[in-house]
């Protein structure tokens, strides 16, 4: 056996308050197709971020074939041999096919700054010939379509053979998310054609998929692998296992103190909402009740979460709160009718970075530290200062601009953001425990329960289906956007994983 | 369904583009046949030289903001920099304060003055990360200024027959500025079409990260495109002391807008990536026809800046439109 | 993390840059006219200051909540030319037209950027060449005189003797403009719609209405500017304030207020157009041609731009 083109040995990586990845190992044997294998936050981004530079790793190393590199950009990758296909596509949609393909190394297409078109056009043709594409080089890229563009971004991937004598390392990450059943036949076997001279990593969450392109498998879980299956003859359900892993006993997500649903007039009922990525979505959430959404990545059931706030456009369907219509798409009429908001990224939606904790938590509910018109500076103190003991917020004072809390005592004060006026009837909470760490999670669990104790409903997006499974009282399963099923989740009676797995692909 | 979803909005920016280059030479014929169906005076041969005379330094000017505009980014500071060119080239030729006569050098030197000043802005922009709009409308007073001090109280007027000539001679019924004029939107349409430079500030325009990822390094792109622009100001100053006779501090007065006004009627989208000369030539002579048709059918000639600041606030706002989406930050 | 800790020591730099500044050009103009620390000069420093501070507060709103105003000045010629045609026929209540209808023209553009969503420079780029013309088709191009200044002569009289009025109402402008951010929610919105609009339009935060009344204070200011610089010529002109652009606009950078949006306040701006002004009156005492001047304030804006940018926030720019 010859040395693998692809080595990694114990990557670290390490997040303010997660580790991504955790000591991952993989090998990538020569012209073999591996997929990588693993739920949401296992690893796989950050891994493939560091194998084509975009992510400096914390310790560990990477060998090309056997040779230990040091990758300090996406360049640097390419001049040993790696390249990706990202999933967002990374081509400039106004130029034309041929120049993004030689992009960043046209050699002889550009003669002293001066563009010789028909050079380029050749060199383009010869990549797109390597992978058997017809597209015309010189066709507009934002005038084809997605699985064109993909065939371009693989050409481009492609064109780094020029740069080193070896079979190049291609990286597919998701690259079938958006593509059709027709397209994705056509894209299989595109990568099997790719094995006969070049390696390739495979990266998707639809494991029949992986089982069926793929040499081997290695499964990711809390930034290690755990696991490596050849394909040949593997069952999904055996991935599925390694990938969730076995569930904890401790009572992490305080299920002890989950309460018992009154089933009376729903707080939140939608009907047949529809927009831009999702269509006809109909469900109540009761009183107390926690509905999590789950899904797949293109699922829509982030934007049906930003719809219910009125942060999205809406095409039709109707969103009642304790049976009054609420007008939408605005976000103050949400904000009015009792709905509080926690976006995914926090510091970026969630979080005015430089203004004090005190401004944060009031942002929302001015009317909580007024008095009259005026801001009472006495109320307010005594107001944030009561919210930072309930939360235990850990705070040099209320004062301090927020950006200078760690990321869940931030999160704690954008969750106070909604409770200070004491009227929150819904909470939309779209991935509230991202990136942060085991102790700060199970305290934002416990509040949610807390809060469905009072009353509140809540809609959860969580960061892993063991969290939806851990606090939902009722799951709903959305793919493609539409809602695929609903799972009862009561306590004692939850169901598992894989049951979920096999609904959202 | 995922196809309807993935589909629908690319359909609709496509054909978003097709009328988006479609409108502006429609809108031009349609504005010229409407002046000609008013006035007499406006649809006779000698108006329609006039127009393309008058249009020269404009088209200039857009010429070199279009390139700008392209990336993104912004440039107020044609006014500055023409008013420093034009005093430049007024005290380097044959003029009345000096006993300088250096001709078509002194040409160049205005137009190399333009150079630097761009130059400036743009390592202003990626240096300092100062926004070009601010940038450039701090070069803008320090190109003012510089020209002030040049002025020193006393006019320039130029002796030099060549510079003189070139507003006033004419070949083939249109002066030799026009057809430098002609010459530049040439240059700049091959600069476009055929050089890395140009190629890279419209894709800089369209997806500056996806650069950077590819391994181009942007930020000499953005100086160069910068550098241009002015290169393309100092030779609109040059042409304006030609057709005044004199260098003046106000030379470039209102060019700046004109040309933004000019390039964006024409189809230069100001967030980048999309138009270009063709684009920006048809825009010149769409404003020129506005403004000289508006003034033939006896509109004071006072509103053409106003009537500027209208079509570019409603070019703007329609260009917007397929693109409209909640949340999305407008600074 | 890292970003706040290390944009702490630039802003307090910037925080006292303007104070810094003034103290440093009043000590260097008294070290080179021992004459500038008189009343008659300081008087007439606070008198040339007064229209420029209450330009510059209304804008650094604007600045603020992350826009830019670049009509102020054109709709302060405009003003001074309704003024000058108003005030035969209004008399004492041109004033307050005048104001209203400045602060109407600048809401109307503050909703022309957040309803058609184009960026707030283009708006009032065009809006500038707008109100340009409408000031020179009004105006016939020319300088209206007034005759009977009699309704806003008291903006050219001193308080208690020696206090020049139009300085005391900037002065008191720039307080209301404080106080009213202080004491409502306004500071917050403002600041949280300038720091980060997404965030604030997801608390909920009125953000285009704040931007709207932004604007409309920044017409509001740009009218009673009008209005002192005509009680102190006797007349309106359609050109009259264009050239105070530039100077507003390096008082509100050279103040410390970032471009970027949410830090700063109108107190800096307060600060910063004393700056210009000083500069302005003390480059002739200290013997250089007033053409510098013009250098001056584009070299003032690029720099104190790239001092006062927040760098954690703008990843590519444009």
């Amino acid at each position: 056996m010859s040395v693998p083109a692809l080595e990694v040995r114990g990557l670290v990586k390490h997040y303010p308050g997660v580790k991504a990845l955790d000591g991952v190992d993989l090998v990538v044997r020569r012209n073999e197709v591996l997929g990588l294998a693993g739920e949401n936050g296992a690893g796989k981004s950050t891994l493939l971020k560091a194998l084509v530079g975009l992510v400096a790793p914390d310790a560990g190393s990477i060998h090309v074939r056997g040779e230990p590199v040091r990758l300090r950009s996406v360049v640097d990758a390419a001049d040993h041999g790696i390249g990706m296909v990202f999933q967002e596509q990374s081509l400039v949609p106004n130029l034309t096919a041929a120049e993004n393909i030689v992009l960043g190394s046209e050699g002889p297409a550009v003669r002293r700054g001066v563009y010789r078109w028909e050079v380029m056009r050749r060199l383009a043709q010869e990549q797109l010939d390597k992978i058997g594409s017809r597209i015309d080089p010189l066709a507009r890229t934002d005038s084809l379509s997605f699985a064109d563009r993909q065939m371009v971004e693989i050409a481009k991937v492609l064109r780094i053979e020029e740069r080193t004598q070896h079979p190049p390392v291609v990286i597919l990450d998701e690259p079938t998310s958006v593509l059709e059943p027709k397209e994705i036949d056509t894209l299989f076997a595109q990568i099997r054609r790719l094995r006969e001279f070049a390696t390739v990593i495979f990266v998707s969450h639809r494991l029949d998929e992986v089982l069926d392109v793929c040499d081997r498998v290695t499964v990711l879980r809390g930034g290690r692998s755990v696991g490596e299956v050849a394909t040949a003859g593997a069952v999904p359900r055996e991935l599925h296992r390694m990938m969730i892993g076995s569930t904890g006993s401790d009572d992490h997500y305080h299920e002890n103190a989950a309460t018992t649903v009154v089933s009376e007039e729903p707080r939140l009922s939608v009907r047949g909402l529809s927009g831009a990525t999702f269509r006809d979505i109909s469900f109540d959430v009761a009183r107390g009740e926690i509905v999590a959404i789950v899904g797949v990545h293109g699922s829509g059931r982030e934007d049906v979460c930003r719809a219910l706030f009125g942060a999205e456009p809406t095409t039709a369907g109707e969103i009642r709160m304790d049976g009054r219509t609420i007008e939408l798409p605005s976000t103050r009429a949400a904000c009015a009718a009792g709905i509080g908001y926690v976006p995914a990224e926090r510091k970026i939606e969630g979080m005015v970075g430089p203004m004090s904790v005190a401004e944060n938590m009031t942002l929302a509910k001015q009317r909580a530290r007024l008095a009259g018109p005026f801001v009472a500076p006495r109320k307010q103190a005594t107001l944030v200062d009561s919210w930072i003991r309930r939360l235990s917020i850990r705070t040099p004072g209320r004062d301090t601009p927020i950006q200078r809390l760690s990321g869940g005592n931030q999160q704690k004060v954008i969750l106070a953001r909604w409770l200070v006026a004491g009227d929150v009837r819904l909470l939309l909470l779209d991935h509230p425990t991202r990136g942060l760490d085991i102790g700060a999670r199970s305290e934002v669990y416990r509040l949610m329960r807390e809060l469905a104790a009072t009353g509140v409903a809540t809609v959860l997006l969580g960061d892993s289906l063991e969290e939806a499974i851990g606090m939902a009282d009722r799951i709903l399963v959305m793919t493609d956007g539409r809602v695929a099923t609903e799972v009862a989740c009561p306590n004692g009676g939850k169901p598992s994983p894989l049951d979920l797995v096999k609904e959202m692909v | 369904m995922t196809s309807e979803v993935v589909n629908a909005p690319r359909r609709q920016s496509r054909r978003g583009a097709s009328f988006r280059d479609a409108g502006p030479p429609v809108a031009l014929i349609v504005v010229f046949l409407v002046f000609a169906a008013l006035s007499p005076q406006f649809r006779s041969l000698d108006n329609v030289a006039n127009i393309v005379d008058a249009a020269a330094v404009l088209a200039v000017v857009t010429c070199g903001i279009t390139f700008v505009l392209m990336m993104g980014s912004i440039d107020l500071s044609a006014a500055g920099v023409m008013g420093a060119s034009a005093l430049t080239v007024s005290l380097l030729v044959a003029n009345n304060r000096n006993d300088n006569d250096f001709g078509l050098l002194g040409i160049a030197v205005a137009v190399l003055l333009g150079c630097a000043f761009g130059c400036l802005s743009g390592l202003a922009l990626v240096l300092l990360k100062v926004p070009s709009f601010m940038a450039t409308l701090g070069m803008s007073a320090v190109g003012l200024g510089v020209a002030t001090l040049m002025f020193a109280g006393v006019q320039p007027n130029i002796s030099d027959t060549m510079v003189k000539g070139l507003a006033i001679e004419r070949f083939l019924g249109l002066s030799y500025l026009t057809w430098i004029a002609a010459g530049c939107v040439l240059v700049g349409w091959l600069v476009q079409r055929y050089t890395r430079l140009g190629r890279y500030a419209f894709a800089i325009g369209g997806a500056e990260e996806v650069l950077a990822l590819s391994g181009v390094k942007v930020k000499p792109y953005k100086v160069a495109v910068f550098t241009l622009a002015g290169a393309f100001y100092g030779l609109a100053g040059v042409m304006v002391t030609s057709q005044l006779g004199a260098g003046l501090v106000q030379a470039g007065d209102g060019y700046d807008f004109s040309a933004i006004t000019a390039a964006v009627v024409g189809g230069t989208l100001l967030t980048g990536g999309r138009g270009g000369i063709g684009h920006s030539a048809v825009g010149v002579l769409l404003v020129m026809v506005l403004t000289n048709g508006l003034v033939q059918v006896g509109v004071s000639p006072y509103w053409q800046g106003g009537v500027e600041g209208l079509i570019v606030v409603a070019a703007v706002a329609a260009a917007v439109i397929p693109q409209r989406r909640r949340n999305q930050v407008v600074k | 993390m890292s970003t706040a800790v290390a944009m702490k020591p630039v802003h307090r730099l910037t925080g006292f840059m303007p104070l810094i500044a003034l103290v440093a050009l009043v000590a260097a103009l008294t070290v080179a006219d021992p004459d500038f620390l008189t009343q008659r000069s300081l008087i007439a420093v606070a008198r040339t200051a007064a229209p420029l501070i209450v330009l510059a507060a209304g804008a650094t709103l604007v600045v603020l909540c992350g826009g830019i105003d670049l009509s102020i000045a054109a709709l302060a010629s405009l003003s001074t030319v309704f003024l000058a045609l108003w005030l035969p026929e209004l008399g004492g209540l041109a004033t307050p037209a005048v104001i209203l209808v400045a602060a109407a023209i600048g809401a109307a553009q503050g909703a022309a950027h957040v309803l058609l969503r184009i960026p707030s420079f283009i708006v009032t780029l065009g809006g500038m060449a707008i109100l340009s013309a409408v000031a020179l088709v009004i105006s016939g191009a020319g300088t209206v005189r007034v005759v009977d200044d009699s309704t806003i002569h008291w903006l050219d009289l001193y308080l208690a003797g020696y206090v020049p009025m139009s300085a005391a109402m900037a002065v008191l402008v720039v307080a209301l403009i404080a106080v009213v951010l202080t004491v409502t929610p306004l500071r917050s919105w403002i600041a949280a719609t300038g720091y980060s609009e997404s965030a604030a339009r997801l608390a909920g935060t009125p953000v285009d209405l704040v931007k709207i009344g932004a604007f409309c204070v920044s017409g509001g200011c740009a009218g009673l500017a009008a209005v002192m610089l005509v009680s102190r010529q006797f007349s309106g002109g359609p050109t009259m304030a264009d050239n105070l652009l530039l100077p507003a606009v390096a008082a509100i950078v050279v103040g410390g207020t970032a471009i970027t949006g949410g830090h700063g306040s109108v107190w800096r701006s307060f600060a910063g157009a004393l700056v210009v002004t000083l500069l302005r009156v003390g480059l002739p005492i200290v013997g250089v041609p007033s053409a510098y001047e013009q250098i001056l304030y584009g070299a003032i804006i690029v720099v104190a731009v790239a001092l006062t940018l927040d760098r954690a926030k703008v990843s590519t720019v444009k």
